[in-house]
């Protein structure tokens, strides 16, 4: 175990791609959550109110307990970039033959399968823990009165973001692997993430049918918070029933990969 | 002998196309065996799935007694067409992964970059570096692990006539180590200069599998010029015990029995009043060999 981590850290070390896609998704993830405020903060000034009734300069939009379910919320959107890093891992493997390579060097395929999901593991503990540090910082900057029960209400929110980054990823793996063109498989994972399925899911009827296709079923993890600023009322916990749909999709997304690596040949 | 490979009835098809069709063959222990045949003859499928990276469509094989287990590839190092590598990566780096998947420490890897020539652009990417260079570093690889068995697959492809000559030479020497070593490749020079063994695939199939001077003993081949050939080619036809006289260029080309003395026949024709400017004893080559057993069941 502890070399097939080994191996995954010696082929990310001096990786451009990698280095260059976690500081986009890092960057854009503090630009984005810190412009939440100018952002209210120029409403205020134009004198729009929500609702006609909040006035938006005083939305506790980084204030604990809030802050938690606020940035997993926003950070969310950003898992595309590192489902690109995913995605390029593995097309890489293939068209390079180093997949191949691997295996005649006496790796056998659920290894490699392993030391991938190590490398899905790393990214979303970072990134999770990212958040969390960011969180806990902005949060204390902004909370006026300090408790702690609202320091950890709602920090329930950063191991479903880790859940909904390690789903997801686990999906731009198999997606990767299954079309093995760098090129194709963004385009399709997109093409799916964003046009597909919000059609279909569009177009069906009952509530629980839409929460079991895949990516609604990842997103659903963490519901939009922003509904009860405008005194609109929100999920605003983690659904232990959506927690076990995306643990199946994982384990189903698991198994596609075993039966494809193990089916082909290389 | 021990085997160090068994093979039963291995087969492989891609759709219609038999690639290796009832491959049945054992490689013996510290020989160097050449596996020989024309190009899409099945040599890479057969060695892919020897490696665990082409599923058989039938058939089982077998590395030391042990089935398919990734020890056993551990065990062996093994260059299996171009040299793949992770291209951002230096070569230090890369040999690192695959000391790490083959179980074992750093120590082999500063020693194989030195043997293959690589020490002073450890730390230089793989992307950088010539075919040539390339090629090597794949051979440093196979050799990082120490191993029992190495497989190569058309190993001087894109060498100099230099490197082609290093790399025969550290064939020899690993296989002079009681290694062995399982040389694919389509330059039958090559094999004939290196191997002990060979076997020639044809269409997946096994057309032959033997040692490689088993087959020399029985004939002999002289290539002789002397000032006037056209006579000379009209007078060696008389000769009793010539079987086979051909005219190859400026060459006369003569097979007599492997037993014949070269002084008699030389005797012969200076008696005759030729002057010989040429005469060579060629060893019947691989070449014709390999042709001769492809013809034949063809």
């Amino acid at each position: 175990m502890k070399r097939l981590i080994h191996i995954e850290l010696l082929k990310i070390k001096s990786n451009a791609s990698f280095w260059i896609l976690v500081s986009l998704h890092i960057g854009i993830i503090l630009l984005v959550v810190l412009s939440g405020k100018v952002f209210l903060h120029s409403l205020s000034i134009n004198g729009e109110n929500i609702s006609n009734m909040v006035d938006p300069d005083s939305i506790p939009l980084y204030q604990f307990p809030d802050i938690w379910h606020n940035i997993t919320y926003v950070a969310s959107f950003l898992k595309f970039i590192l489902a690109i890093y995913m995605i390029i891992s593995i097309t890489s493997e293939i068209s390079y033959d180093t997949l191949r390579q691997n295996i005649m060097n006496g790796m056998s395929r659920t290894d490699f399968i392993i030391s991938k999901l190590f490398l899905i593991v790393w990214l979303a503990l970072g990134s999770a823990l990212f958040i969390f540090f960011t969180g806990l910082i902005i949060g204390i900057i902004s909370t006026p009165d300090l408790q702690f029960h609202d320091m950890i209400k709602y920090s329930g929110f950063i191991p479903a973001y880790f859940l909904q980054l390690t789903a997801y990823l686990i999906f731009a793996l198999l997606i990767g692997l299954l079309i093995k063109k760098t090129g194709l498989a963004m385009g399709l994972l997109f093409l799916y993430t964003l046009i597909v399925e919000p059609i279909i899911v569009f177009r069906v009827k009952t509530d629980w049918i839409k929460g079991l296709f895949p990516n609604r079923a990842i997103n659903n993890l963490i519901h939009m918070p922003f509904g009860k600023y405008a005194l609109r009322e929100v999920q605003d916990y983690v659904a232990f029933k959506e927690v076990i749909i995306v643990l199946v999709y994982m384990a189903l997304f698991i198994y596609c990969i075993y039966l494809l690596l193990k089916k082909r040949d290389l | 002998m021990n085997n160090v490979v068994t093979t039963h009835g291995l087969t492989k098809h891609y759709g219609r196309i038999r690639a290796v069709n009832d491959l049945t063959l054992d490689i013996p222990e510290k020989s160097v065996f050449g596996i020989l045949g024309p190009n899409g003859s099945g040599k890479t499928t057969t060695l892919g799935m020897l490696l665990d990276v082409i599923n058989p469509t039938s058939g089982t094989y077998s590395w030391f007694g042990n089935f398919s287990k990734k020890e056993n590839r551990q065990k062996i190092g093994s260059i299996l067409e171009t040299p793949s590598f992770y291209p951002y990566l230096s070569a230090l780096d890369n040999l690192k992964i695959i000391a790490e998947i083959k179980g074992i420490g750093y120590e082999n890897i500063g020693e194989v970059l030195k043997i293959t020539g690589l020490y002073d652009r450890r730390f230089s990417s793989f992307r950088t570096y010539s075919l040539g260079m390339k090629q090597r570093l794949a051979l440093a690889s196979a050799l990082l692990c120490d191993p029992l068995v190495m497989i190569l697959d058309e190993p001087t492809n894109g060498l100099d006539p230099r490197g082609i000559a290093e790399i025969r030479e550290l064939i020899r020497k690993i296989a002079g180590q009681g290694k062995t070593i399982i040389l694919a490749s389509h330059l039958l020079d090559e094999v004939q200069k290196v191997c002990t063994h060979f076997a020639v695939l044809n269409k997946g199939r096994l057309m032959y599998s033997g040692l490689v001077n088993e087959t020399h003993h029985d004939e002999l081949q002289l290539e002789i010029s002397s000032d006037k050939n056209s006579e000379l080619f009209t007078l060696l036809k008389t000769f009793p015990d010539i079987k086979k006289v051909e005219i190859s260029g400026e060459m006369l080309v003569i097979t007599l029995p492997g037993s014949y003395a070269i002084s008699d026949l030389s005797r012969f024709v200076f008696e005759n009043g030729f002057v010989i400017t040429h005469l060579v004893a060629m060893k019947k080559s691989l070449e014709s060999q390999f042709l001769e057993i492809l013809n034949e069941k063809a």
